[in-house]
């Protein structure tokens, strides 16, 4: 009877220190899914920053860019604005004008084609003269097309 | 019959010998557990279009002649005496603008296409927007 009795216990006792010893793995256990699952989320959280900065480093120099073909795409109308001028300005009439004084506008005439075609070379990414980096006064711009030509001439009446 | 303590040693012995064999069997030599296989990714940009960028045009010189209905004969004899065929295509004082026009306009959609292709090459090459 005794003998039963202490058996039992025994039994109690190992099974308790059994099932404290199960439920202490698993709980450390669980504390290694959770310290994992924690880096997992700051990684997660560490990638999200650096996505929406990237984002904005985006989002800035796509404004940027529209910003300069804005610029671009306003000096081409003032250029062509500019260049009607030059044939209508005061009622010109270019061809009467070629009449009474034929050489002077031949000399006119050949000059603007140069310089128009000099225009080409530089939209198709010819670099530039000296010359074109330093003209500044009227006199010395290539008139068809000085934002393109001359970087540093500033418009003035 | 009755075996004597010796032999009951010797049985449970063996016993626990085919036990252990037949457990090796079974897990075929890996109760230390097979390596785990690692997979891993390693991001790799894609490679940079290096393209040059186009050479730059050479324009030739074109000379322009105005001709009128004055100095018509003068401009013809100067061809002819240069050695040209006395021959001119012309456009009227209006087609000129027209053509000045064009021309300004086929200059600037080419300066807007290289500035495009830059400011890609600069969005994508630059930064590390890929």
């Amino acid at each position: 009877m005794f003998s039963t009795i202490r058996m039992i216990f025994a039994v109690l006792l190992i099974s308790g220190i059994a099932g404290a010893g199960m439920y202490v793995m698993k709980l450390r256990a669980d504390n290694a899914t959770l310290k994992a699952n924690q880096i997992k989320l700051e990684t997660a959280v560490a990638e999200q920053t650096k996505v929406l900065e990237q984002q904005k480093a985006d989002f800035a120099a796509i404004m940027e860019s529209n910003k300069k073909l804005n610029v671009l795409i306003n000096t081409f109308k003032k250029d062509l604005d500019d260049l009607d001028k030059r044939f209508t300005k005061k009622n010109r009439d270019i061809g009467k004008l070629a009449i009474n004084k034929t050489k002077a506008i031949e000399r006119i005439i050949n000059k603007g084609g140069n310089n128009a075609a000099r225009c080409i070379e530089l939209a198709s990414g010819a670099e530039h003269t000296e010359e074109e980096l330093k003209a500044t006064q009227k006199s010395e711009i290539n008139p068809e097309c000085p934002a393109l030509a001359n970087p540093n001439y500033v418009h003035y009446e | 019959m009755k075996m004597s303590h010796y032999g009951t040693y010797w049985v449970s012995f063996f016993k626990g010998v085919i036990l252990v064999l037949l457990i090796l069997a079974l897990t075929g030599c890996s109760i230390g557990g097979e390596k785990k296989i690692k997979i891993f990714s390693v991001e790799k940009p894609r490679e940079k279009l290096n393209y040059e960028m186009p050479t730059p045009l050479q324009m030739e010189e074109i000379k322009w002649i105005i001709i009128t209905s004055e100095n018509a004969d003068e401009v013809f004899k100067r061809l002819q005496d240069a050695g040209i065929d006395p021959v001119l295509f012309g456009i009227t004082d209006k087609d000129f603008q027209v053509l000045a026009r064009n021309f300004a306009q086929i200059r600037q959609k080419l300066q807007e296409t290289n500035n495009l292709l830059e400011e890609y090459k600069k969005y994508y090459e630059d930064t590390n927007n890929q």
